[in-house]
């Protein structure tokens, strides 16, 4: 190969130089477009200049050497002689400018994206501000409504919480560090002895019994903070006391100082008389098994002193002193024989026919048989006998000998002031199912010292040889063998006389039926 | 009317050294002269720096780590550009080690030849006359990186 022919150099030069010139345009175009729809985007700005300066290059080189190839080829190499360092000027310019412009580019791209992150920040806490703004505009859109719906229920609240401290059957109080009371609710001043329309201002020292007990209260409530089911008495209006159960929490400030309490307290008056029923019954069981014992040994004992002494008093005739002597022995062996029978009755150990009875009957027979004997010491027999009085189950002989012992007990409480009034009541208790039988006098009623012993065997405030003491204590063990209760009160209206309360539970057929 | 102030004695000296260049200016050399080579110099010395700054943009591109084909477009344009700058340079250094005699033109511009005997120089300065085979894909690449990155432009705009 001895040439190579510049030709195909000539021709690439002059197709590429028009392409070029097309396509910088083209691009150009497009930095252009893109600048228009992000005007504020910096790197289109860059690429547009970059574009602006690689077409002006474009054009320049591509005329320029169109041109030559124009004059070389037209045999006119003197024109561009001299237009030649022109075109190589201008050419060697705008390349400078290209590299000076991507030079300069790191600049603006560090400033772009220093902008661009102020401007992500702000739109961020723009963003963040919006929402706000839109959760601002929607609380105070539903603002009542929430204010109301609040307001409803802070009222429930406070309504549920009133109704409990009003309803409360227990006091409740709260004072403050004077203890005075400061609010207290209606049980409070019910149990206290005041009436409704009244609302004393009380302080816990005219309300305690003890002054020793309201200083154990203080110190529990300064040392721990509360005090729990502490037993202790308040006085009442009428100076009397009772005794509660009381449960307290201290309030204090922002300081933790004592500014206050708030108390409830319960009243234990029913809880102590239970429990002393309950000890009274348990001794009187106890009386009950001894009793039984001690009759059931004597009573064989007794058994044969009297026959023997029945058999030898046929020996003698019954004017002869022997005779008279064995009368008595036999006189006495049956009233101790007796005294044995009612101790058995007492401990429940005699046999018994139950069935549906009716109280009112039973106690008409009692007033029939007693009546009589009433009268002649004047006194006055009244019945109150409910009409609807539904059965109990019993034995009407041990009822009867029951009522009987009431009404005598009675007649001896009146017999000394010449005359009185006895009255019978019958009712029934549908809240417990039972009959409840009252014998009420206007007697002497009996002394408190004593009111605790009345049902105790032997007891009694009769003259010797007038009473066993064994009428109340049998009464007592043929009640309770009956399911029932006996209760005293005394003095009842005003300040003599006593009432005996006997109740009986129903029948479970007739109770059914009530349930039904 | 006051009598003028006499000129400060110092002030005559001063005036010396500026009347002395400007009376005698033959020999100041205040302008320097631009020879006939300065002009490829300047412009050997712009296709490096253009070269110099292509690179910079390509490696800043990688760097930024801007998202999109549009961006890759725009990194060959410079590879492209690159070895257009160093085609070019190399054709105008060796351009001048082709003397006159080397091209002839038999029958006139178009049947130029590129004679023997062939050096390296020669085939690589008649390689380096095709620079457009750089130039042309690079530009077309610049061309294909803008539209892309309008299309994408767009496109995220009509979501």
């Amino acid at each position: 190969m001895n040439a190579l022919p510049l030709s195909l150099s000539i021709v690439t030069d002059m197709a590429g130089s028009l392409l070029i010139i097309v396509f910088s345009f083209l691009a150009l175009r497009y930095a252009w477009l893109l600048l228009r729809k992000q005007p504020e985007n910096f790197l289109w700005g860059f690429l547009l200049y970059f574009c602006m300066t690689l077409a002006s290059f474009a054009i320049s080189r591509a005329i320029g050497h169109l041109v030559k190839h124009i004059l070389l080829f037209s045999g006119k190499p003197e024109i561009w002689q001299i237009l030649s360092p022109i075109s190589g000027g201008i050419n060697t310019l705008l390349m400078t400018s290209l590299g000076a412009v991507t030079i300069y580019y790191h600049k603006g791209i560090e400033g772009y994206l220093a902008i661009n992150k102020k401007a992500r920040s702000l739109k961020d806490a723009n963003d963040q501000l919006g929402i706000a703004a839109a959760q601002l505009q929607e609380m105070n859109l539903h603002l009542e409504e929430k204010v109301a719906d609040r307001t409803m229920e802070l009222s429930a609240s406070e309504k549920k919480f009133r109704n409990f401290f009003n309803n409360s059957k227990d006091m409740v109080f709260f004072s403050n560090s004077a203890n005075h009371l400061l609010t207290m609710n209606n049980a409070g001043f019910k149990m206290l002895g005041y009436h409704d329309d009244e609302s004393p201002s009380l302080n816990l020292v005219d309300v305690f019994n003890n002054e020793d007990e309201l200083e154990t209260y203080h110190n529990a409530l300064k040392s721990q903070g509360f005090i729990e089911d502490m037993e202790i008495e308040f006085t009442k209006a009428d100076g009397t006391s009772f005794p509660v159960l009381l449960s307290a929490t201290a309030v204090s400030d922002e300081k933790n100082q004592l500014v206050g309490c708030e108390g409830i307290a319960k009243d234990l008056t029913r809880v102590k008389t239970m429990m002393e029923q309950l000890v009274a019954s348990e001794k009187m069981a106890s009386v009950g098994q001894m009793a039984a014992g001690v009759a059931h040994e004597i009573n064989t004992p007794l058994g044969i002193i009297l026959g023997y002494a029945q058999l030898m008093r046929d020996d003698f005739t019954q004017e002869s002193e022997e005779g008279q002597n064995l009368s008595i022995i036999e006189r006495q062996a049956k009233a101790c024989r007796k005294i044995v029978a009612d101790l058995l009755k007492f401990s429940r150990q005699s046999e018994s026919a139950r069935k549906d009875l009716s109280i009112n009957e039973v106690l008409t027979d009692v007033i029939a048989v007693t009546q009589h004997s009433l009268n002649m010491d004047h006194i006055n027999v009244h019945e109150d006998l409910a009409d609807d009085l539904p059965p109990v189950i019993g034995d009407t002989e041990r009822l009867r000998q029951v009522f009987i012992n009431l009404v005598n007990n009675a007649h001896h409480a009146m017999e000394q002031q010449g005359s009185g009034e006895l009255t019978i009541i019958t009712r029934y208790l549908p809240d417990t199912h039972q009959v409840v039988a009252t014998v009420q006098d206007t007697g002497h009623g009996i002394p408190e010292k004593i009111r605790k012993r009345i049902f105790d065997p032997f007891f009694t405030t009769k003259p010797v040889g007038k009473g066993t003491g064994l009428g109340l204590s049998v009464s007592y063990g043929i009640i309770q063998d009956h399911g029932g209760q006996i209760e005293v009160e005394s003095p009842v209206a005003g300040d003599k006389g006593t009432a005996f309360h006997v109740k009986f539970p129903i029948s479970l057929v007739e109770a059914a039926s009530v349930r039904e | 009317m006051a009598p003028m102030n006499p000129l400060p004695k110092r002030f005559f000296p001063a005036l010396l050294l500026p009347g002395l260049f400007l009376l005698t200016p033959t020999s100041a050399w205040a302008l320097q002269s631009h020879g006939g080579s300065e002009g490829i110099f300047v412009h050997q010395l712009a296709h490096l720096f253009y070269a110099a700054a292509l690179a910079y943009l390509f490696w800043d591109i990688g760097r930024s780590a801007f998202p999109g084909r549009g961006w890759r477009y725009l990194q060959v344009f410079c590879v492209f550009m690159i070895l257009w700058n160093l085609v070019a340079f190399t054709g105008h250094w060796l351009g001048f080690y082709i003397a006159n005699t080397d091209i002839v033109r038999p029958s006139g511009y178009f049947s130029s030849q590129l004679v023997g005997p062939f050096s390296s120089i020669k085939i690589i300065y008649f390689c380096a006359t095709l620079d457009h085979l750089f130039s042309l894909p690079a530009i077309f690449f610049l061309f294909l990186s803008l539209r892309t990155l309008y299309h994408s432009v767009k496109k995220e705009d009509e979501k």
